[in-house]
């Protein structure tokens, strides 16, 4: 039997094993038809796809409002904006572009930034975008949005970690104002914490808690790089957590835990609020939260810097945040990138500022529903007079603010570091122990996402 | 009448060959329809099984992001000996959290039901206390979690009545010791409704004449439930028993409501683990190869559980 008698059949259609063969792939491929571009006819607008997390709420009429301006003063490309959820905002990218159904504009959390250019996903700024993102944002937001040194994106909203402080409860305890040292943290710490008599927790002198990545991971890693310490080496190929300050933030979270000062098992979102809570780190984005939670109640909340570990300590913080980056597979990259800019670099009138003060679209767009973006300049225009005194510890921190690693394998280091500090915690693991652990953990994990 | 013991003639001969090639075609036909039928439903199978199975086997051998199918790079069993390898989480503790949720699920869902069961039995209103007992089952496994995750929490209702009773507050989903036992509690109490159901109807087949005779024999309740309602149930527990242990092995969502697999490892589980794999790291590889040892795992724990009752006498 010749091969091309054993591939069709006499009648020169497929063979059995040859449409079998070409099943799965017609399959596949079914789904991996090209995304929507416009109608494609000379003439006709092409329409940039844009995926955002801004689901649902003020954070989707505040970034309808700019495309909205936009498609109104463009008539050759127009910008349509799908939106999920956060919780599903990854594995969209993933089942869309697996499907060839990506959206020319993504925007990503910073920390899958790594994972994301790995897998060829996003494509590299233009030169001039690149310089335009390096000039017009702060060290943070411009590392966030950069992997390997090259940059991907324009920074949108980023956040900072801080001290919030209930001042009434730190009042009834005797103590003046927001702790500076991990020694006044303690002591504060100890001072406000209550219990009753079957060991409920009143009042929870630090909130540590085992709620979520943010109050996890974030408030330990913004206490290690105020102790001048690192998750990831420079070179993030290894994490650096096993170091002093490292042994540091985990000894301050171990003794506090187990002196009573805090319950892990305390949900601080909820308890901060109802007054269970003295002080907590937790990000900007709170604010807002609490404004509309606590009422009157909010004039009792402070914000202060992280505390640093000794008076003479160089301050620093976490900072964490989002981009706009053009896929890779977008057949416009260009109009995407002239949008892009559009909508993070052109700084335009603000009504509510002083006259002639200038901000870009995105920032103001922020602003207004509580968050920042990495300009600095811009958030003090935004922020003048007569805005929220909590914000400027954040608005201050974006100068010394470190930003989360965003290497290949961030996301599955940051799980692995939460699983140790909750071991810690509740007395799983000591403190030498979930060092040594996180450290051969993550090693072995980054090291296979490379 | 015709003589069908008489030797053929070469016409019949001839006839018998023309009748059996038309009912060979006929057969063919019916062949062809009968296909045709199942066509849809094997469309299905294959679509929907055969070809996920498939990719699976293949990203289990693979590296894989998710983002682009041209990008799945070959790496043998990797993937499978990653999972092993020292230091790895997998066998212990989310593989052994794995059969520890399913095995204290099965044995307190069998017992609670077995005892329910029995009860509704012997009541009025068995109708009624079916219907009760089944609510669980149509309540959203996200609303049970939640429920019962305000009922634990340290000012929750069950430490308010432990407070009540002069004891001291139990950090249930927060103390890595009584974390798992307090989900699979809530596990084992979604999951009784429809253990009722099943062992309820066994119940009723058990031929009355047994418990009369016992009854004249002498037998007390105890005997009488140890020696024929729980011998003729048998059928009724392989069942449960069965689908209770498969749905605890691949269960993940009440977890990921109650305590996303903390704190630290302690309630991980190996469906959560690969969802995380996948789906938030974008090792579907590595995920992949999981889901194929919890297959080989669910496939090892039927067959032990099929071989005992049939050693017994039962099938399922």
């Amino acid at each position: 039997m010749t091969p091309s008698r054993r591939t069709r059949t006499p009648n020169g259609g497929l063979s059995r094993r040859h449409f079998a063969l070409s099943l799965p792939s017609a399959l596949l491929a079914s789904g991996c038809a090209a995304p929507h571009q416009g109608t494609g006819r000379p003439g006709d607008p092409i329409v940039l796809t844009l995926l955002s997390h801004y689901a649902s709420g003020e954070a989707k009429a505040a970034l309808q409002g700019p495309v909205d301006a936009w498609n109104a003063t463009h008539e050759r490309v127009k910008v349509r904006t799908k939106a999920v959820e956060f919780t599903d905002l990854l594995t969209t990218f993933m089942v869309r572009q697996a499907a060839g159904q990506g959206a020319d504009i993504l925007h990503p959390y910073c920390l899958w930034n790594g994972q994301l250019v790995q897998a060829g996903v996003l494509r590299p700024a233009p030169s001039e975008h690149a310089e335009e993102i390096t000039r017009g944002y702060g060290e943070a937001a411009v590392a966030a949005s950069s992997v390997g040194g090259k940059v991907y994106g324009y920074p949108t909203e980023v956040q900072t970690y801080a001290l919030y402080c209930n001042r009434r409860l730190l009042r009834e305890a005797g103590i003046d104002g927001p702790p500076r040292t991990w020694p006044e943290l303690e002591e504060t710490a100890q001072r406000t914490a209550r219990r009753d008599r079957y060991g409920n927790t009143l009042v929870q002198g630090f909130g540590l808690s085992t709620y979520d990545d943010s109050t996890t991971v974030g408030q330990t890693l913004a206490l290690l790089n105020a102790a001048g310490g690192r998750f990831v080496s420079a070179d993030g190929r290894r994490t650096a957590i096993d170091s002093p300050a490292g042994r540091a933030v985990f000894d301050l979270e171990h003794r506090l835990v187990v002196n009573g000062a805090s319950a892990p098992g305390v949900n601080v979102y909820k308890a901060f609020p109802s007054g269970q809570v003295a002080m907590v780190v937790s990000a900007g984005w709170w604010t807002g939260s609490l404004k509309a939670l606590m009422g009157k109640d909010y004039r009792d909340v402070g914000v202060a810097p992280v505390p640093v570990p000794g008076a003479d300590d160089k301050r620093a913080t976490l900072s964490t945040g989002f981009m706009l980056g053009v896929n890779a597979a977008s057949e416009y990259p260009r109009e995407a990138w002239e949008f892009l800019r559009w909508l993070n670099a052109e700084k335009v009138r603000v009504k509510s500022a002083a006259k002639g003060a200038t901000a870009t679209r995105m920032s103001s767009l922020q602003v207004s529903v509580g968050s920042m973006t990495g300009r600095a300049d811009d958030m003090r225009t935004l922020l003048g007079k007569g805005s929220d005194p909590n914000l400027r510890p954040f608005l201050d921190a974006l100068a010394y603010a470190v930003p989360e690693p965003n290497v290949p394998g961030a996301q599955q280091a940051k799980s692995l570091l939460r699983k140790n500090i909750e071991a810690l915690w509740t007395g799983q693991q000591s403190v030498d122990d979930a060092l040594r652990t996180t450290r051969r953990q993550v090693d072995q994990e980054v090291s296979r996402s490379w | 009448m015709v003589n069908t013991l008489a030797p053929v003639t070469t016409g019949r001969v001839a006839h018998g060959a023309a009748v059996d090639g038309r009912s060979r075609t006929r057969r063919r036909r019916q062949a062809v329809v009968a296909y045709l039928f199942l066509a849809p439903a094997l469309l299905f199978f294959a679509l929907f099984l055969i070809l996920p199975l498939g990719f699976a086997l293949l990203l289990s051998m693979s590296r894989w992001a998710g983002f682009d199918l041209g990008d799945i790079d070959p790496v043998g069993l990797d993937n499978f000996t990653g999972l092993f390898a020292d230091g790895s989480t997998f066998l212990a503790p989310i593989l052994t959290n794995t059969l520890l949720f399913a095995l204290g699920t099965v044995a307190l869902a069998l017992a609670g039901s077995v005892l329910v069961a029995t009860c509704i039995d012997k009541l009025r209103f068995q109708g009624l206390w079916r219907t009760l007992y089944f609510l669980p089952i149509v309540t959203t496994v996200v609303a049970v979690g939640n429920v019962w995750k305000y009922m634990y929490e340290p000012g929750g209702l069950v430490n308010g009545v432990l407070n009540a009773l002069g004891l001291g507050s139990v950090a249930f989903l927060q103390d890595p010791d009584t974390a798992l036992p307090s989900v699979v509690v809530v596990q084992a109490w979604a999951s009784v409704g429809s253990a009722i159901l099943i062992l309820t109807a066994g119940l009723k087949s058990v031929p009355e004449s047994y418990y009369e005779a016992a009854a004249l024999d002498g037998a007390g309740p105890v005997t009488v439930f140890w020696k024929i309602t729980l011998p003729l149930l048998r059928p009724s527990l392989l069942f449960v028993c069965i689908t209770q242990f498969l749905t605890g092995l691949q269960s993940f969502a009440l977890i990921i409501v109650m305590t996303k697999g903390g704190p630290g490892d302690a309630t991980d589980v190996a469906a959560l683990e690969m969802y995380r794999q996948a789906f938030s790291y974008g090792d579907w590889g590595t995920a992949s190869a999981a889901a194929f040892v919890l297959f080989v795992v669910v496939l090892g724990v039927t067959l032990v559980q099929l071989w005992i009752f049939r050693r017994k006498g039962e099938d399922a």
